[in-house]
C-alpha cells in the first residue's frame, strides 16, 4: 500500500506546489493477521516480474513428466484360485468390487476385488474348458462350456467351503439348460429373461425353457461363432464374432442376421461401448484393435496398433473413453478412444498370455485374467494415488496435469511421457514387425515406382480390414 | 510456484460450473472441417480468450502507484528539489529511507537481496556486513583484514559471497565461513544468477568463472584475453553477462559458449561501469568509460550509440532502476535521468534532461545500487554509504511469489526448495542462456526443404503439412492468423510489416509484357501440375522463342548453333 501524502507546502525556494510521494509498503497489508493464517499473496503478472518464465515452466513441466513415471507403480494385487488360465471376467452389475472369473478347467470364482478375497468358489461348475460367464442380474451368473451345457447358478445361496470338512459341499446350478454342441460364449439379454448362446449357431433362450427359442444363423455361414454380445442401449441388438473372419449383427425381433462383414484376420473378443450405442470394438488376431461404427461397416472408425501378437480381449471402460485390452503378448494395454497408438502398457515377469480383461465399474481398476491362473488386479491410471488425497495436494496434480499437456510437444518432455519399459521379448517382436512392416512399404513403393502412373494407388490402411460386408 | 498460492484451488466438476459464455474476442474456426481439431481450437481459443480477460482484471488489482515526483507549472524543474525538501513534504515513517552511513575502511560496495529487504556492504579493506535495512536487525558482521572487492547474496539472505584478494569465499548467514572457492582467483566482481543458481566472477586474470551454487560443478571458464576485468553485469532477463574491460570493449557471455556473444567498442579507454535497462527487458545497456563519458546503447542493433554524453569529474558509474530511471555518479554527484529522454536518439553530446541531482563529497562514488520495490538509491563512496530519496524509481506491485520483501521463514524456505525443483538436474540449463530467453517453447522454423524440391520421396512419406499443401488442402489462413499472433507486439508488427513487404512486392513487380498471364503463373503453385497453367507455360515459352528468333533475324545474325542438319534435308524444297 503506498500511503501518499500530498501536501501544499508553500516553500520559499519554489513557488508552484509540488507533487512528491514515496513508496511505502505497508507492513500490515502483508503479514497474516493472525498467527496460523496464511501469507497474504500480491501479483503483478506484468511479464517483466517473472524472468524466464516459459524456461522455469518448462522445467516444472519435464519435473511432472518424471514424477509421473516415477509414482507409475499400476500393479496392485493378483488374485490366486484358479489352476488353469482364466478364460473369461464378468463384473456383477450394481457392484463396484465384485468379479466373477472362469477358467479352462470349469471353474468359476467370485472375487471381492476392494478386500482382495474369493468370496466364493464352484470348482467344477463345467466339464472341460468354461468358455462363457455372464450376469443374469446381481445374483444370478450364466455359465456355458464345451461341455455342451448352459449353467444358471444362484450365488444368493451361500456355501461354506472352509468349514465343511468331508469334501467341499458343491453349489449346485439353479438351472442347466442342454445344447448338441459345444458352447463358446453366453451372452444375456440386459432387461429381458432372455440369453443368446454362441456354438456352430447364434441360439437365443428363454430362462424358463429348457431348449432354445430361436436359432438364428447368416444364410451362408458353416464355421463356429466364438463370441457374442447385446447391445447395452438397443437391447434386442447382438453381435458376434466367428471363426470365420465375419463378425455378424443379429436382431432378435425379427430373428436374422441382419449385416455381416468379413475381415482379413478372425476376431477374438467383441465389446460394445457403453456411451456410444453405435461403437463396437473388436480385438483381432492380426495384433489390432479396431472400433467400428455398425452404421457403416465398410471400414472401422479407428485401428488402434500396438500390440505385438493376437489381442485375446477387451472391453470398455464405463466411461466409454477408454478401453482395456489384453494380449497374446503377456501385456495388457489400456487405450484413449480415438488414439490409435502409445496405450498405457502393463506387464509383469510372471504374467502370461492375457486371455481375458475388465474394467471395474468406477473406471479407476483394470482387471486381467492370464494363462497363469491369476486374476490381476492394476490401476487404470498407473501414477494416480491411492487413498485420500488432500485439496492442496489435488491442486498441485491438476496443476502439473495441465502442464504435461501444456508442454506433451516439447521434445524432451514428450519423451519422456510416451517412453515406456518394456519386456525384452516384446520390444524385440515389436522391432521386427516394425522391420517387416517397413520391408514390405519399401517394397510396395518399389513396386509402384515402376508400374504406369496411377496404376497401383496405395490403399488406406483402414480400407484393407474389412474384405466385404454381406447383408 | 502452486504451493505459494495459500487456499488450494481445484478444478470444480463440469457439471457443477454453470455456463459461462465464451468471451466476445475468442477465434472462431468454422473454417476447419475436421470437427474435432475445430471444437479443440475453439477451446484453446475460449480459454486464452478468457486468460487474457483475466489478466486484464488482475491489472486493476495490482493498486498500489508508484511514487511521484512533479512539479506544478512548466517552469519548475524537479531536479531543483534537493533531499531535504523531498523529506520535508513525504513525511516521518517514509523518509527513513534516507540514511547517510559514516563507515571507516572504505570505499565501500552495497548489494540488496532479490526482494529489496536485506542489504550487503563490503568495505575494501575487509568490513563485511549484511543486515536487514528496514528494521535495522543486524545479521552478520565480520572483519576479514584483506582486501575485498565485491560482495553478493546467494538465492537469498541465507547465503552471500565475497571476492577477497585471492579466492571468492561463501558465508552463511550469521557470517560463519561456508566455503572457500579456491578456483576463482583474484576475484574483481560477482554477480549471481538466480534462476540458474550461478556464481559468476571475473578477476585480474581476466577469466571469467560460473559456479553452480547449488551442486558446486564449475560449469564453465571463459578466458576473456582481455586482461583484468574491473565490470560485470547481467541480464536479469537473459542472464547473459556483460563485462567491460580495460581496452574499451563490453563483452557478452554465456555459459556454453568459450566466445563472447556480442563484442562492442564502447569507449575509448576502459570501461568503468556497465548497466542493463531490467525496465525494457534488457534492450538498453549504459556504459561509462574512464574517458568520462556515458552512453546509452539499444541491443538490438549495435550501431553506434543511442545517446552519449560526457560526465562531469571524469569515471562515473551507472545504474537502471526498476522503472528504468538511470543514474549516473559521476565525480561529486549523482545524476538521475527518467525514462523517454534517455532513449531518444540525440545526435549531440549533451546530457539528457535531470530528473534528480544529489551531490555527495566523498569521493570516489564507487558503487550505486537501487533498492527493489523502493524508491531508495544506495551509493558506496569513501565515507560509507549514502541512500538518497528517487521517487518513482521501484516497482510499486511486487510479485510475492517471485519476490516478497515481506516473506516470512516458513515462505522463504518454500521458495528456496522451490528454486530448486525448477532449476532441476538439467538446470534451466546453463545452455538455455541466450540473447532471446523467449525461444523455448516457440516453434521450431519450418524445415528449408520444400516438398517441390524433394521429388524422389513419395507422397505417402511426405511430412503432413507437404501432403496437405500438394493436395492444396493446406490450410494457409491458419498459418499467417499463427505469424501474427505470435511473439510480442513488436515481432508482430515486424511480421505484419514483412507480409505486407511480400504483397507489396507481388503487387508493383508488373515489369515488362504480358503481366497479368505472368502474376496468374506466379500465383499458382509450383507443385501443383494443372494443364491450363502448363498450357500457358508452353505458349510463354514459344513466344519467347519466336521473339528470339525474330531479334536474331533483325540483328542479321542466323541462329547457327541451333540449327542441326537431318537426312531429310534433302527432301526440303527451296524456298
Amino acid at each position: 500500500m503506498v500511503v501518499r501524502r500530498l501536501l501544499n507546502l508553500p516553500s520559499k525556494f519554489l513557488t508552484a506546489v509540488q507533487k512528491i510521494s514515496v513508496l511505502q509498503h505497508a507492513i500490515s497489508t502483508h503479514l497474516p493477521s493472525r498467527t496460523g493464517d496464511p501469507m497474504p499473496v500480491q501479483r503483478n503478472l506484468d511479464p517483466i516480474m517473472h524472468p524466464f518464465a516459459r524456461a522455469r515452466e518448462r522445467t516444472r513441466a519435464l519435473n511432472a513428466a518424471k514424477m509421473e513415471r516415477m509414482f507409475a507403480k499400476p500393479f496392485i494385487a493378483a488374485l490366486e484360485g484358479h489352476i488353469d488360465a482364466v478364460e473369461t471376467l464378468a463384473r456383477r452389475p450394481e457392484s463396484v468390487t465384485d468379479v466373477a472369473s472362469g477358467s479352462w478347467d470349469g471353474e468359476i470364482v467370485l472375487h471381492n476385488i476392494a478386500r482382495r478375497v474369493q468370496v466364493m468358489k464352484i470348482p467344477s461348475a463345467h466339464k472341460g474348458k468354461l468358455s462363457g460367464l455372464c450376469w443374469a442380474d446381481e445374483s444370478r451368473l450364466l455359465s456355458c462350456g464345451v461341455d455342451k451345457s448352459v449353467k444358471m447358478w444362484d450365488i444368493r445361496r451361500p456355501v461354506d467351503t472352509s468349514s465343511s470338512e468331508a469334501g467341499p459341499s458343491e453349489l449346485k446350478p439353479s438351472a442347466v439348460f442342454p445344447g448338441k454342441t459345444p458352447f463358446n460364449g453366453v451372452a444375456h439379454h440386459w432387461s429381458d429373461p432372455v440369453f443368446a448362446t454362441a456354438s456352430n449357431v447364434v441360439q437365443i433362450w428363454d430362462e424358463n425353457k429348457n431348449s432354445p427359442v430361436m436359432d438364428i444363423t447368416f444364410s451362408t455361414s458353416a464355421e463356429s461363432v466364438t463370441s457374442i454380445r447385446f447391445n447395452p442401449s438397443e437391447s434386442s441388438i447382438l453381435a458376434s464374432i466367428g471363426s470365420d473372419r465375419t463378425f455378424t449383427l443379429y436382431d432378435i425381433r425379427t430373428g436374422r442376421a441382419e449385416r455381416r462383414i468379413v475381415m482379413k484376420m478372425t476376431s477374438n473378443d467383441l465389446s460394445w461401448s457403453p456411451t456410444f450405442p453405435t461403437s463396437i470394438l473388436l480385438a483381432s488376431e492380426d495384433h489390432n484393435l479396431y472400433t467400428f461404427d455398425i452404421r457403416k461397416l465398410s471400414q472401422p472408425s479407428q485401428i488402434y496398433k500396438a500390440h505385438v501378437a493376437a489381442v485375446m480381449s477387451c472391453d470398455w471402460s464405463p466411461t466409454g473413453t477408454e478401453f482395456v485390452s489384453g494380449g497374446w503378448d503377456r501385456t495388457v494395454r489400456i487405450w484413449k478412444e480415438g488414439k490409435g497408438t502409445h496405450p498405457e502398457v502393463y506387464h509383469t515377469k510372471r504374467m502370461q498370455r492375457v486371455l481375458s480383461t475388465a474394467f471395474t465399474a468406477d473406471a479407476r481398476f483394470v482387471l486381467s485374467g492370464s494363462d497363469d491362473g491369476n486374476v490381476r488386479i492394476w490401476k487404470a491410471n498407473a501414477s494416480e494415488k491411492l487413498g485420500v488425497v488432500t485439496a492442496r495436494e489435488r491442486a498441485a496434480i491438476e496443476y502439473r496435469d495441465s502442464l504435461k499437456e501444456r508442454w506433451k510437444m516439447d521434445q524432451e518432455i514428450g519423451k519422456v511421457q510416451r517412453s515406456r519399459h518394456i519386456p525384452k521379448p516384446v520390444y524385440k517382436a515389436a522391432q521386427l514387425k516394425r522391420t517387416m512392416l517397413e520391408a514390405q512399404r519399401v517394397k510396395e513403393e518399389r513396386r509402384r515406382k515402376h508400374t504406369r502412373a496411377g496404376e497401383s494407388k496405395p490403399t488406406a490402411e483402414r480400407k484393407k480390414v474389412v474384405l466385404s460386408e454381406q447383408t | 510456484m502452486e504451493n505459494l498460492v495459500t487456499k488450494a484451488k481445484t478444478s470444480v466438476p463440469k457439471s457443477l460450473r454453470g455456463y459461462d459464455p465464451p468471451p466476445p474476442g475468442a477465434r472462431r474456426h468454422s473454417h476447419i472441417t475436421n470437427s474435432k481439431l475445430r471444437i479443440r481450437l475453439d477451446k484453446q481459443a475460449v480459454q486464452s480468450a478468457r486468460a487474457q480477460a483475466m489478466v486484464k482484471d488482475a491489472e486493476m488489482l495490482a493498486s498500489n502507484e508508484a511514487g511521484k515526483f512533479e512539479t506544478e507549472g512548466q517552469m519548475e524543474r524537479t531536479w531543483r528539489i534537493s533531499q531535504d525538501e523531498i523529506i520535508k513534504v513525504i513525511g516521518a515513517e517514509a523518509a527513513k529511507g534516507r540514511k547517510e552511513m559514516v563507515l571507516e575502511g572504505g570505499p565501500y560496495r552495497v548489494r540488496y537481496t532479490r526482494n529489496g529487504r536485506h542489504m550487503a556492504i563490503v568495505g575494501q579493506t575487509g568490513h563485511v556486513a549484511t543486515f536487514d535495512w528496514q528494521t535495522g536487525t543486524m545479521h552478520s558482521e565480520i572483519q576479514l583484514r584483506e582486501t575485498c572487492r565485491d560482495v553478493t547474496f546467494l538465492q537469498d539472505q541465507s547465503m552471500y559471497a565475497v571476492a577477497q584478494k585471492k579466492y571468492v569465499f561463501m558465508y552463511d548467514r550469521d557470517g560463519v565461513e561456508l566455503h572457500r572457492l579456491k578456483s576463482h582467483l583474484e576475484p574483481t566482481r560477482l554477480e549471481f544468477l538466480p534462476f540458474h543458481w550461478l556464481l559468476a566472477s571475473v578477476g585480474l586474470t581476466g577469466f571469467l568463472k560460473y559456479q553452480d551454487t547449488s551442486t558446486g560443478q564449475i560449469v564453465a571458464e571463459h578466458r576473456t584475453k582481455l586482461g583484468a576485468c574491473h565490470t560485470l553485469a547481467q541480464n536479469p532477463h537473459s542472464a547473459v553477462l556483460y563485462l567491460g574491460h580495460a581496452n574499451g570493449t563490453v563483452t557478452l557471455w554465456t555459459p556454453n559458449m568459450s566466445e563472447p556473444i556480442v563484442r562492442l567498442l564502447t569507449h575509448l579507454g576502459p570501461v568503468n561501469s556497465v548497466s542493463i535497462d531490467s525496465s525494457s527487458c534488457g534492450r538498453y545497456i549504459a556504459t561509462a568509460g574512464a574517458d568520462g563519458t556515458v552512453k546509452v546503447w539499444d541491443c538490438r542493433n549495435w550501431k553506434g550509440a543511442v545517446r552519449e554524453w560526457s560526465s562531469r569529474g571524469g569515471a562515473a558509474q551507472v545504474e537502471w532502476s526498476q522503472r528504468g530511471l538511470l543514474a549516473v555518479a559521476s565525480g561529486g554527484t549523482i545524476n538521475v535521468h527518467s525514462r523517454p529522454s534517455i532513449y531518444e536518439l540525440f545526435t549531440t553530446h549533451v546530457q539528457p534532461p535531470l530528473y534528480l541531482t544529489h551531490p555527495i563529497p566523498h569521493r570516489p562514488l564507487v558503487s550505486l545500487r537501487f533498492c527493489p520495490y523502493q524508491d531508495i538509491l544506495t551509493v558506496g563512496h569513501t565515507l560509507g554509504l549514502s541512500s538518497i530519496l528517487v521517487p518513482g524509481a521501484g516497482e510499486p506491485n511486487f510479485d510475492s511469489t517471485e519476490a516478497d520483501p515481506f516473506e516470512i521463514r516458513r515462505t522463504r524456505r518454500e521458495r528456496e526448495v522451490k528454486g530448486l525443483l525448477d532449476k532441476a538436474i538439467l538446470q534451466i540449463q546453463p545452455d538455455m542462456i541466450v540473447l532471446d530467453p523467449d525461444f523455448i517453447g516457440s516453434l521450431a522454423p519450418q524445415p528449408k526443404t520444400d516438398a517441390s524440391s524433394s521429388s524422389s520421396v513419395p507422397f505417402a512419406r511426405l511430412p503432413r503439412l507437404a501432403r496437405l499443401q500438394t493436395s492444396g488442402k493446406a490450410d494457409e489462413t491458419e498459418l499467417d492468423v499463427d505469424e501474427d499472433d505470435s511473439g510480442s507486439e513488436r515481432d508482430s508488427e515486424d511480421a505484419e510489416q514483412k507480409t505486407s513487404l511480400r504483397r507489396e512486392e507481388e503487387k508493383k513487380r508488373m515489369r515488362g509484357r504480358n503481366k497479368s498471364v505472368k502474376r496468374y503463373l506466379r500465383k499458382q503453385r509450383k507443385n501443383v501440375i494443372d494443364p491450363k497453367a502448363i498450357a500457358i507455360r508452353e505458349k510463354l515459352r514459344k513466344d519467347r522463342e519466336a521473339r528470339k528468333q525474330a531479334r536474331d533475324a533483325a540483328n542479321g545474325s542466323a541462329p547457327t548453333a541451333k540449327y542441326k542438319p537431318s537426312v531429310l534435308d534433302r527432301f526440303k524444297r527451296s524456298a
